[in-house]
């Protein structure tokens, strides 16, 4: 039963594992980090699956596990903190030398989606990942007005950074 | 063209980036040990418990005249029914901290997560809070038992004189300051640490409700 537990397990992880990817993408910096985070939200997930009863998707599912993960139970350790200063000190260097090309643009958008806080960051994620508001409110356990209202402040948030 | 929908654009494309683990890779990963701060409050809160029952039965196995103290003391209703109660308080805490172990869920939502978190958090709280209340009532329990068994110590206290008791009294609340100071202090840091992050974001989330 158990190894039968596991192989749908892993197979369904496998298969998904984008999204753990994409929550590590926006609230780490570097790779150790990525990777740190990436085995804790694995190790979360399975220990959540025996009472994951399939009345919701496993990638929905998956997005409340690894958020809650990242937001809450992942302890940053001393390096990443490191870097995070290394990375705002390098995005007001480039913050000079702004230029309207696209990639540029982006480069800089990833920079500041990083300054956010982490509340912040997984009202972006999952915006980025084309939840609606309803599914936003529950993720997070606010309303669905609220996390409208809290979405434009990131986004006039962006802007402020972006264009200071 | 609105930031985040540029963003989004490229958000798309980002799946093909990432290293994919594959099956014989994620085995041993989910079977590795979490570092989650659950885990380290769990582990602080077993250390509590274990800390303040041995703090209870140590003196009582190491030493002889504190043993027979207070199998004596035993004697005394008042006393013997203290024990008891310290003892059913001990069993309800371990009790109440499973429960709210059990309670904290990763699936819940962010918030409720963080809440459950936090109440397990106020359960060892509080179990602290009446180890050092009974601490403090400890002092002038003993000492009023030790006036009332003890004929030597009864005359000591019926010949000082005014400013000799202001000086024990003095000395008793100091002890007592001092050492509920340090405590408090070393909680300050062990929780303030582990729990800096986790308060910061439910206030965040808190303040969307203002």
């Amino acid at each position: 039963m158990n190894k039968e537990l596991e192989h749908s397990f892993v197979e369904q992880l496998q298969k998904h594992q984008n999204i753990i990817h994409k929550v590590c993408r926006l609230y780490t910096n570097n790779a150790d980090a990525h990777n740190d985070l990436f085995q804790e939200i694995t190790i979360q997930l399975w220990r959540a699956y025996p009472k994951f009863r399939g009345d919701s998707k496993f990638s929905t599912w998956m997005y409340r596990v690894g958020l809650n993960t990242a937001i809450t139970l992942y302890r940053k350790s001393k390096r990443r903190v490191n870097t995070q200063e290394f990375d705002s000190v390098e995005f007001k260097i480039k913050a000079e030398e702004y230029d309207d090309t696209e990639e540029q643009q982006l480069k800089l958008l990833y920079k500041a989606v990083h300054q956010l806080n982490d509340i912040e960051k997984a009202l972006v994620f999952l915006y980025l990942e084309d939840k609606d508001y309803r599914e936003i409110s529950t993720t997070l356990g606010i309303t669905e007005v609220n996390a409208r209202v809290k979405m434009n402040r990131v986004k006039k948030k962006l802007k402020t950074i972006l264009n200071p | 063209m609105d930031e985040l929908e540029l963003l989004k654009k490229d958000w798309k494309n980002t799946e093909t980036k990432f290293e994919s683990y594959s099956d014989s890779e994620i085995y041993p990963m989910m079977h590795k040990k979490s570092s989650s701060i659950v885990k380290t409050l769990f582990y602080i809160s077993i250390g509590e418990l274990v800390f303040w029952i041995l703090a209870s039965i140590l003196p009582y196995l190491l030493s002889s005249t504190f043993r027979e103290k207070l199998d004596k003391s035993y004697e005394n209703p008042l006393f013997l029914g203290l024990s008891i109660f310290s003892y059913a308080v001990i069993l309800l805490f371990i009790y109440l901290l499973f429960k709210s172990y059990k309670s904290i869920s990763t699936t819940d939502s962010a918030k409720r997560l963080m809440e459950s978190i936090l109440r397990t958090r106020k359960v060892i709280k509080y179990y602290v809070l009446f180890n050092l209340s009974m601490i403090f009532l400890s002092i002038p329990l003993s000492f009023y038992f030790e006036y009332q068994e003890n004929p030597e110590f009864h005359k000591v206290i019926t010949e000082a004189t005014t400013t000799q008791m202001l000086f024990v009294y003095g000395i008793i609340i100091l002890v007592g300051a001092v050492f509920l100071i340090i405590i408090w202090l070393f909680y300050r840091l062990i929780y303030g640490i582990l729990l800096k992050r986790l308060n910061r974001n439910y206030d965040e989330l808190k303040k969307l409700e203002v």
